[in-house]
């Protein structure tokens, strides 16, 4: 188990040395007489980490980040009454006069549109899916759907930066650097944290790296991001004439000369290179074998869709996240980009969704079928909704939909999770909540719980304070969980 | 001496009627004290009490031991000194005794023993003036004096007893012997009395109790607690930060209404988060730990500040930290399962380090193991024999390991045993039969083994509290392939080859380079790397039986050709995109299609692209030329609408080879890279020119239609 929450407590940094030598010689004479066992062992370094604060529903994570903000109303949350209303305007009654975006604040009505694609009910749960998702809609039963989360901000980059490190400005750490720090690598041969990202044929919005950053965080728990390339982990291969003895060799004393270094200096991130080194070194033997997908049998090829041979295919990404996060990978973040339908709903959307249908639901399955999905936490998510009303020119054959952060729709399955059910509800408008809403710190704190952490213990010492994952506030919805 | 005498007795006389007027005011508003409506000024007055208290106790504990010490004494002196000592004592008492009247009306205390304090105080005060008045009488009686002092020390004693008792709380000084560790049975007590009480008995308790009630509240009794104080409800159930008495806790240290007082010991801060959570929870007093959920938060906060156990899951002993951190190697992981637990899991790692070694140590911890991944490692059947020790095992997972379910058997000592999983390996049947007696097996996950349908069927039938887990995704319709794969991206050198390749394996890859449409019949057979020595469009498909073909894969494949000495721009590229001159044209980098501020990239608009190229005194035998360009329509960069091409031994002696018009697009496309060839009759000339006409006028379709239109271009090549 990983030491990382308990040695940031140790780490003596020069300002915490200084601060406390003058305090610290004295209280601890004193400390000792009174406290008799003060300078003893401590029993249990294990019990001193106090993480998981309590027995896990899930040990892993794999995140099927949807970049861009898929519509709700095309996929899972079926509103029949914006067909029947279609091209009628958003009564006030309803918009509340709520704030838009500067796309479609300057429109001058707001016409009601309804999904162009068909709905159906599926599985024992009954739950609507459109049918442009015809596989999800086969394995229902293993998903809790949240149809009311909600978030702050309505443009991409503050909303999907909050949806990823719980705050909107960016430069604290994102999830997986927090599971990472809060319950460290169960492989030590890979990092805890990996980014697989891929590219749809829909409108796209970008991902950066301060997605996966580790922010205040030691530089260890950075999301590792995977390349798109054949080449998945690149400079991973020793150069031509070196090999895995002369690499040794120099490791051993490279490490030998940070060693000394750490000893004049005592910086930490002194000891964090090394650790990188070294498991760079590890993740030689072990990478490999993770990204051959050659001698996967044909039928894990059919599953996912035969694009899961093409490297930074959301499929291979897919198939690649499943091999990761059997190998103990903590955390394993997929960004899948092209989401971003402000117009041409019905050209893009079939797409997104073709490329991503199949695979997504082979995923479940396929960790289901190994005894994986009961101790892995698998999400589909996205940074916001999209609008009931159009952007843009609407025809019988096409639309647009600008971004709506009021609810939206995302959805869990696997480990600790309500499988086969619908958590919340959206007016028949699909604009605002109803009935139990999810804020995106009721999320982060509702995930943490099904890893065995609590949101509001699970803190780091920054700039004069105690940081969380979720900040100030944030509420574990019992209802999402099993 | 008799001068001395009264000029002693002087003030003496004034101090004594100072006392005696403050003594009977004292009486009289004691006895009055229902009536009294006290001014705010008198209330400070009030508040010295306990500051002055400290005064006649310290002086009547001075007084008695002087008496012992009398012997150094002159005996006249000694008189005098003890008269005064006696005099400020009394003075002292007698206004401490005000003060302390005028705070009890001021404050909320409990009535028995702030009844006595207040008569035993009073008393004191009255006591000491009568002493003083013994003292100085002319009795002879030395003995009974001094005995009358250290008596007024036994009151004082009595009087500080009673007082100390309404601030620090009854029974304040014989608490820590009296105190034995109470057994906190969850089973039997609330949280409240488990966790909660605890706390505000040692917070809050000492002054919220029936007898002193700070503020009318009286937080001890359940009932009372409840109802509230003067300012009305402690708490509103589930909801903390608008709850009085969480507010007060976090006022701050110096606010006079900051609980608990500043100077009284303050709660911790896991103390204040129970606390909160409690009141969220909805404040119940009478729910036991077991009626919440185990990953309540409050049940999690109460669990650190007892020592109970909240989840007594498991009734083994923890192994030690030592042997734990030991059996850690970067491909063997344990730890337990959570924070305080005794249960263990151990993962393995990587094959290529597996030793049937590494398992055979988790002996040292075969009580504790619980869960156990050997996923993917070379485990034999015969290994197995090691995992009939660990007796609490309860999640197996050995997916993809080298056994055939012979040696399944030996786990039918792990009867605690509740998930076994066995996928991607070669178990049966009938070798599985082995393990599914265990009594507490639920799930055995049997995807991709020898067991089919029919197998799985036939276990269902005979093990039917047993679920099997099977193949889950079953899809009878065909699928299309993905596209082969180009192994070599880039400008080929010389002896470069095409290289292709597909990712599944039994795939037949067709391809064509000369434009036409390759299918699973036409088009060549990709069996070694493809030799080529100009520029060309590869066209390729992978087609496998079972399996539709795949989607087209086209890409252009270019050929470095021949270099020429020098290139320069006879006419300039346009500011914005001038990429790194002439050189950028020759020096084998290729553009991307939507980054055309690259400096592989030369843009034009204004002018023509027209391009010199020198290959020297021995020029080579040339024949064609190959132009890489953008195709971007939405950006406005088009194809050229002419090509020419000059040749000559110079700069100046040039003439046209040929001229090649095309004509422009029909409508919007996806932006792509393409190229153009112009070939002339072979020539071996040492200068060439190229010429390349950018649209003059955008079409008509288009959204920039009649404005000049872009041509881009980022490397030229001849053969």
């Amino acid at each position: 188990m990983s030491k990382e929450f308990i040695d940031h407590r140790n780490h003596v940094t020069r300002r915490h040395f200084l601060g406390k030598l003058s305090l610290g010689i004295g209280s601890a004479a004193l400390g000792s007489l009174l406290i008799p066992d003060l300078f003893s062992k401590s029993e249990s370094p294990l019990a001193s980490l106090g993480l998981p604060h309590f027995a896990p529903k899930a040990k892993r994570i794999i995140y099927l980040f949807q970049n861009g903000a898929p519509s709700q109303l095309e996929s899972f949350d079926y509103k029949p009454m914006l067909n029947k209303m279609a091209g009628e305007e958003l009564p006030a009654s309803i918009r509340m006069g709520q704030r838009l975006t500067g796309m479609t604040s300057g429109q001058s009505k707001f016409p009601l549109v309804g999904s162009y694609f068909k709905f159906n009910q599926y599985g024992n749960s009954g739950a609507w899916v459109s049918e442009l998702f015809p596989n999800i809609a086969k394995v229902v039963d293993d998903i809790c759907f949240i149809k009311t989360m909600h978030t702050e901000a309505i443009n991409h980059d503050p909303a999907l930066t909050f949806m990823q490190t719980g705050a909107q400005q960016g430069n604290r750490p994102s999830m997986g650097s927090w599971l990472s720090y809060g319950l460290g690598s169960e492989n030590k041969n890979l990092p805890a944290f990996c980014v697989l990202l891929s590219r749809g044929r829909g409108n796209g919005q970008g991902v950066y790296s301060k997605l996966w950053t580790n922010g205040f965080l030691d530089s260890v728990h950075q999301g590792v991001q995977f390349s798109s390339s054949e080449e998945r982990v690149l400079y991973l291969k020793d150069p031509e004439g070196r090999d895995r003895a002369d690499r040794r060799n120099m490791l051993d004393q490279l490490s030998q000369l940070n060693d000394l270094n750490h000893k004049e200096f005592g910086d930490p991130e002194i000891q964090a290179r090394v650790q990188q080194y070294e498991m760079a070194y590890r993740m030689q033997t072990a990478v490999p074998e993770l990204t051959d997908l050659s001698k996967e049998p044909d039928n894990i090829i059919k599953m996912y869709g035969a694009d899961c041979l093409v490297p930074g295919t959301y499929a291979a990404n897919c198939l690649l996240a499943r091999k990761l996060s059997e190998a103990g990978v903590r955390f394993v973040q997929l960004y899948h980009q092209g989401w971003d339908q402000h117009g041409n709903m019905v050209g893009e959307m079939p797409l997104q969704a073709q490329d991503t249908d199949r695979s997504t639901a082979a995923l479940l399955m396929d960790l289901k079928q190994r005894g994986l999905l009961d101790e892995t936490l698998v999400i589909w998510g996205t940074e916001f909704g999209r609008t009931n009303y159009c952007q843009g020119d609407l025809s019988k054959e096409n639309y647009g939909r600008d971004h709506h952060p009021r609810c939206y729709t995302m959805w869990m399955a696997g480990g600790g999770v309500k499988a086969g059910t619908t958590y919340g509800e959206t007016d028949e408008f699909g604009y605002n909540i109803v009935r139990d809403p999810v804020h995106v710190n009721d999320f982060h704190a509702t995930v943490l719980n099904l890893m065995g952490m609590n949101h509001e213990q699970l803190t780091y010492k920054h700039l004069g304070r105690y940081y969380r994952l979720t900040d100030v506030a944030g509420n574990v919805v019992p209802g999402l969980i099993a | 001496m008799k001068q001395d005498a009264a000029f002693h007795q002087q003030p003496i006389g004034f101090l004594k009627s100072l006392t005696l007027f403050i003594l009977f005011l004292t009486t009289f508003l004691f006895a009055f004290e229902s009536r009294i409506e006290l001014p705010v000024w008198l209330q400070i007055t009030g508040r010295l009490h306990p500051l002055l208290l400290h005064v006649p106790i310290g002086i009547i504990v001075l007084a008695v031991l002087l008496l012992l010490l009398r012997a150094q004494f002159k005996s006249k002196q000694f008189t005098l000194l003890i008269t005064y000592l006696l005099l400020f004592i009394t003075l002292s008492a007698a206004f401490t005794a005000l003060f302390g009247l005028l705070l009890s009306i001021g404050g909320d205390y409990g009535a028995d023993t702030l009844q006595q304090h207040k008569i035993s105080g009073l008393m004191l005060a009255w006591l000491s003036y009568g002493v003083l008045l013994f003292y100085q009488s002319s009795s002879e009686i030395i003995a009974l004096k001094h005995t009358s002092i250290i008596l007024l020390l036994g009151v004082v004693v009595f009087v500080g007893h009673t007082g100390a008792g309404l601030t620090h709380g009854e029974n304040f000084i014989w608490e820590p012997l009296q105190k034995t560790q109470p057994e906190l049975d969850p089973e039997t007590l609330s949280l409240y009395q488990l966790a909660v009480m605890p706390v505000l008995d040692k917070k809050c308790f000492s002054c919220h109790n029936e007898k002193k009630a700070k503020g009318r509240l009286i937080m001890a009794v359940i009932d009372k607690f409840k109802q509230g104080g003067e300012s009305g409800a402690a708490f509103i159930p589930g909801n903390p930060d608008s709850s009085r008495m969480i507010q007060f806790i976090h006022l701050p240290l110096k606010h006079d209404d900051h609980m608990p007082p500043d100077g009284k010991p303050q709660l911790t801060q896991p103390e204040i988060q129970l606390l909160k959570a409690w009141i969220k929870s909805g404040a119940d007093f009478d729910k036991k730990i077991s009626d919440y959920k185990p990953n309540d938060t409050l049940v999690l906060l109460a669990g650190q500040n007892t020592s109970f156990n909240v989840a007594p899951a498991y009734t083994f002993k923890a192994a030690s930290a030592d042997v734990i951190e030991k059996l850690n190697t970067p491909f063997r992981t344990v730890f337990p399962l959570h924070v305080n637990s005794p249960a263990l899991q151990a993962d393995f790692f990587v094959k290529e380090y597996f030793e049937i070694k590494t398992l055979e140590e988790l002996k040292q911890i075969e009580k504790q193991l619980v869960s156990l991944s050997l996923s993917k490692m070379p485990v034999t059947d015969a290994d197995l024999k090691i995992l009939s020790r660990f007796s609490n095992l309860e999640v197996l997972n050995l997916n993809s390991t080298a056994i055939d379910g012979s040696g399944l058997e030996n786990l039918i000592s792990c009867k605690n045993l509740k998930s076994i999983s066995l996928s991607g390996t070669k178990v049966t049947t009938e070798s599985i039969k082995s393990i599914l007696t265990l009594p507490q097996l639920k799930t055995v996950y049997i995807w991709n083994t020898a067991i089919d349908v029919a197998g799985k069927a036939e276990l269902e039938k005979t093990y039917p509290h047993i679920t099997f887990v099977h193949n889950l995704f079953t899809d009878e319709s065909t699928l299309a392939l993905s596209k082969p794969i180009l192994v070599n991206e880039g400008i080929l050198k010389a002896t470069d080859k095409i290289e292709l390749k597909h990712t599944m394996p039994g795939v037949t890859i067709r391809y064509t380079i000369d434009g036409t449409q390759p299918d699973s019949v036409n088009g060549m057979l990709y069996e070694e790397p493809i030799t080529i020595v100009e520029t060309v469009k590869l066209k390729a498909i992978a087609c496998k039986p079972g399996w539709y073909c795949s989607p087209l894969f086209e890409s252009s494949i270019y050929q470095e050709g021949y270099k020429p000495l020098q290139t320069e721009l006879l006419a300039p590229a346009d500011k914005q995109y001038r990429g790194e001159g002439a050189t950028s044209l020759t020096d084998g980098r290729k553009g991307f299609v939507d980054i055309f501020k690259e400096p592989a990239w030369l843009g034009f608009r204004d002018n023509n692209f027209e391009a010199g190229f020198d290959f020297g005194n021995k020029p080579p035998a040339l024949t064609k030329v190959v132009l890489s360009y953008g195709d971007n329509l939405g950006a406005y960069i088009f194809p050229p609408t002419e090509i020419q091409v000059w040749g000559g031994d110079s700069k100046d002696k040039l003439k046209l080879l040929m001229t090649q018009k095309f004509s422009e697009p029909k409508g919007y496309r996806t932006p792509h890279m393409n190229f153009i060839t112009v070939n002339w009759e072979t020539s071996n000339h040492a200068y060439y020119k190229i010429i390349a006409k950018p649209i003059s006028k955008l079409p008509l379709w288009h959204g920039g239609k009649g404005q000049k239109g872009w041509f881009f271009v980022d490397e030229v090549f001849f053969y």
